[in-house]
């Protein structure tokens, strides 16, 4: 009982269009077969979409060097700084607070206030695999025009952003050091689910509602590589260890 | 297939080649990243499919157009710019059901706004936000991006 309530709760948009289809099926049929029919054309464009997609975010996640762009973050990178940080964005897979942490761990190398601005909007607004997605449902020229603009709003956002707001009116770093030596920890609220530290460390990580936890805190002799290699590829940066 | 999608196919076919050729094991291993971020949305998507079809049966495209169409555009983009800022769907099924839209007479300006907001502007992530950057930063970030996204759909609608 408690596991379907769970199954409903995590898919409640299905859960309620699902029922809908249902009573409509039971009153008026033909409406039913109707809508059903409408919606398969869009089913049908997007099966051939999404495998490219799918395979289009995992080539970007592969290969292009997240990790060498957030190295060059300098304090003063003026103009290149931006364009890394618009890279950043744009090369990036999952949801805007997936964002947040990395974003984070930026500023504490020293990245500026509208270069932070520039990598969540960018992450948010500006994705490759979805541009794909836009120009085929709208259109190409609809999806240029829209990315063009959209990238001039965003560097403005950065300059405005860093002309109201210091880097003191953000919250200072608190150290939670409450954490066991030598343990894993992760920030369940920005995990996005992808399960990769499941699948790479069953050992140590399980995903339980489409978000992963820590199975076993404590790494054991010999298996500090595998959680380095779970923490260096997690997408959203919520692993760490103390 | 339309050229467009076939072109991507065979640009996304080749480099993925090339990929598995060079390291197999990283190739791989990315797949099955992006593959269970989509398994997570997958009933998000299918949902979202099916409910195209509901609205499209259902409110009839002279509803859509006198709505989102002709009468107040105004005043349509602003309430489509605040459901973007609540919605928490996957920009991803956001573009078909905006399409779905469009080809039944909606104007361009409110969906443009309704786009950028949409993956722009958090309600559903404020606090998160506000956990990490503080609440100016947070507030001022969202206010100018609603202003944005606001400017960015008048400007498409004067141009297309």
């Amino acid at each position: 009982m408690m596991k379907i309530k769970r199954v409903i709760y995590n898919n409640k948009l299905f859960t309620v269009v699902l029922l809908t289809y249902i009573v409509l099926t039971a009153l008026i049929p033909g409406k039913a077969v109707q809508a059903f029919q409408n919606s398969l054309y869009y089913v049908k464009e997007m099966l051939m979409i999404m495998p490219v997609i799918l395979l289009l975010t995992s080539l970007i996640t592969a290969w292009v060097p997240r990790k060498a762009i957030e190295d060059n973050f300098g304090k003063g990178s003026g103009i290149k700084g931006s364009i890394l940080s618009f890279l950043l964005g744009s090369f990036s897979a999952g949801p805007i607070y997936a964002a947040f942490p990395v974003c984070k761990a930026l500023l504490a190398k020293g990245a500026s206030i509208s270069n932070i601005v520039v990598i969540l909007s960018t992450w948010a607004v500006i994705k490759v695999p979805m541009l794909v997605n836009e120009a085929k449902f709208l259109s190409p020229k609809f999806m240029i025009i829209r990315w063009i603009l959209t990238t001039i709003s965003i560097f403005l956002l950065g300059f405005i952003m860093s002309k109201m707001i210091k880097k003191e009116d953000l919250p200072q770093e608190k150290s939670n050091d409450h954490e066991e030596k030598g343990g894993i920890h992760l920030s369940q609220e920005y995990c996005i689910g992808c399960g990769l530290c499941a699948k790479i460390a069953p050992d140590y990580f399980e995903l339980i509602n489409k978000r992963a936890i820590v199975k076993n805190a404590f790494i054991k002799d010999g298996e500090e590589i595998i959680v380095r290699d779970v923490i260096g590829k997690c997408p959203a940066k919520v692993i760490s260890t103390t | 297939m339309d050229i467009f999608t076939s072109i991507f196919w065979i640009a996304t076919l080749i480099w993925f080649v090339a990929s598995m050729v060079r390291d197999r094991k990283k190739t791989l291993n990315a797949v099955k990243m992006s593959g269970g971020m989509m398994k997570g949305m997958a009933s998000e998507i299918i949902a979202i499919l099916f409910l195209i079809g509901l609205i499209l049966t259902f409110i009839p495209p002279n509803t859509i157009k006198s709505f989102m169409g002709e009468s107040n555009i105004l005043i349509a983009t602003i309430i489509f710019a605040f459901i973007g800022c609540i919605t928490l769907i996957p920009a991803f099924v956001a573009f078909p059901l905006v399409g779905s839209l469009m080809d039944s007479g909606a104007n361009i300006v409110p969906v443009v706004a309704f786009l950028t907001t949409l993956t722009m502007v958090g309600i559903v992530t404020f606090p998160l936000e506000k956990k990490e950057f503080g609440i100016k930063f947070t507030l001022l970030r969202n206010s100018l991006s609603f202003i944005f996204a606001i400017v960015i759909a008048v400007i498409m609608g004067v141009i297309i």
